[in-house]
């Protein structure tokens, strides 16, 4: 405890520029996490219309990639891609990256980072999204295609938009989990905020690499990276809450996409 | 493509086993602290309500990778040194228990207030009426979530391998296999059928369970 809270070993965090590199990190984590859910969103509605697909093959082939991607951990992807991506695609983006991106994202393994970010979080999404579809009342697909609707348009006129909104909240739930996870690339040297902390943990109080004479033990550091999560992941909790609340009375039936307090799983009833 | 698994059978053995107990000793402490968290929100007292709200906002929205540094390194630093099984099997445990307490709380709110109030005329007290009436329906109404909790952990055990803890779990043996044989979609794919395994046989222990426990509502 005393260790803890002695203000010695907190006077890193207000010495030189310490807290604005770790802040300059977080804010790597929050643009990846953006990144990631947009394309993700993408292709998860893609894979979510193909495993709801009339075709059987094409169904149960849609099924198959999303059981596989759901089930398998993050950093076991992001760790295989970073090992198994060509060096062609992995220099192309190094050099062809566009320039507004920071420099943190345009290394050569942060491809392999946000695939497996994207190919996770598409199929947990495809699957949130097919919850939310197959949701609704079959009175509204039966009305549209009574009403003459082609399939295309029945999806895209009737079903998608209801079904759609039902899984904001759980989409918004799916980011926080997002945010969480990507601090995983740290694991193969991104220049995130974990990766950034054990940076200053290592060089802070060493003159040697200009660290000056401050010490950052990374506890005291961790601590402080934790919160910076701890605060942005509630106030994106609370965010979703009141979307689910706001959902429910517009739609006067509550459908739980989401088992409550597992969002991180979110599975579909059976 | 099978050779990589007969060849290197005793490291992916190892590491599936590493992993497995990994998983299940997490997943005690989870049940346990999170049976306590989820007491706590439900406690008639406000501040204990509010401590146990405090709990799961913390350790729900905290990276397990963040944590696994503060109780390793972190703690190492400042010197406790806890070593890395007893690092990994507490940070994965605990990060795991606030989604626990979560899906609890939600069990305990589906009790029927009357169960609630029967038992307290029956002249129970409030920790009696918890412990043998309430939790035990909330948890026979949380089989499901806890499933999917569980195939949850499995895959969060990988973070601990991956992290700087020296744990050889399954992700860090197909590594090991990987940089000596350097068939990494081979010895990779192996790997990704043992966590297959795990989650199946989660996904196969628990819907028996649901089926025979579960309460419907």
């Amino acid at each position: 405890m005393e260790y803890l809270f002695s203000p010695d070993n907190w006077e890193w965090l207000w010495t030189e520029n310490n807290a604005r590199f770790l802040f300059e990190g977080f804010l790597i984590n929050l643009e990846i996490a953006v990144i990631a859910i947009v394309v993700a969103l993408a292709v998860g509605l893609v894979l979510a219309l193909l495993s709801l697909s009339p075709i059987t093959p094409v169904r149960l082939a849609a099924k198959a990639w999303v059981d596989v991607f759901r089930n398998l951990p993050l950093i076991f992807l992001i760790l295989y891609l970073a090992l198994s991506l060509p060096e062609s695609i992995r220099q192309g983006w190094q050099e062809n990256a566009p320039g507004f991106l920071p420099e943190a994202l345009r290394g050569q393994l942060v491809l392999a980072g946000i695939l497996g970010l994207v190919l996770y979080n598409s199929a947990v999404l495809a699957e949130i999204m097919r919850a939310g579809i197959l949701s609704l009342d079959r009175g509204q697909r039966e009305a549209a295609a009574a009403l003459g609707l082609r399939y295309r348009d029945q999806m895209r006129h009737v079903i998608l938009p209801q079904g759609l909104r039902r899984m904001v909240p759980a989409t918004v739930s799916q980011l926080i989990t997002l945010n969480k996870d990507t601090t995983l690339v740290s694991i193969i040297a991104i220049q995130e905020v974990v990766r950034s902390g054990r940076v200053l943990a290592q060089t802070a109080g060493n003159p040697f690499v200009g660290g000056g004479d401050v010490q950052a033990p990374i506890l005291q550091v961790m601590l402080f990276v934790g919160l910076l999560f701890v605060i942005v992941n509630y106030l994106l909790s609370r965010l979703s809450r009141r979307l689910e609340v706001r959902e429910s009375r517009r739609t006067a039936v509550a459908v739980a996409v989401t088992i409550n307090g597992a969002e991180d799983h979110a599975v579909p009833a059976r | 493509m099978i050779d990589v698994l007969t060849e290197n059978l005793d490291q992916f053995a190892s590491g599936l086993w590493v992993t497995t107990r990994l998983v299940l000793v997490s997943f005690v402490i989870a049940l346990l602290l999170g049976t306590v968290v989820a007491a706590l929100r439900v406690a008639p007292s406000r501040w204990l309500q509010r401590l146990g709200a405090l709990y799961v906002e913390i350790f729900r929205n905290l990276p397990l990778l963040v944590l696994l540094f503060i109780s390793f390194a972190g703690l190492r630093r400042a010197g406790v040194d806890i070593g890395p099984w007893t690092a990994g099997i507490a940070s994965l445990g605990i990060y795991t228990s606030a989604y626990v307490a979560e899906a609890l709380r939600s069990g305990v709110f589906a009790v029927s207030r009357g169960q609630i109030e029967a038992s307290l005329s029956l002249g129970l007290t409030q920790a009696q009426t918890l412990r043998q009436i309430v939790l035990p329906q909330a948890f026979r109404t949380v089989i499901a979530p806890l499933g999917s909790i569980t195939i949850a952990m499995v895959k969060n055990s990988a973070i601990v391998g991956a992290s700087l803890l020296a744990l050889p779990d399954l992700l860090k043996q197909a590594r090991v296999v990987n940089s000596n044989t350097f068939q990494t979609t081979e010895s990779f794919f192996w790997a990704a059928v043992g966590y297959m395994l795990l989650t199946v046989t989660a996904t196969v222990i628990f819907r028996a369970l649901e089926s025979r426990y579960a309460v419907r509502r």
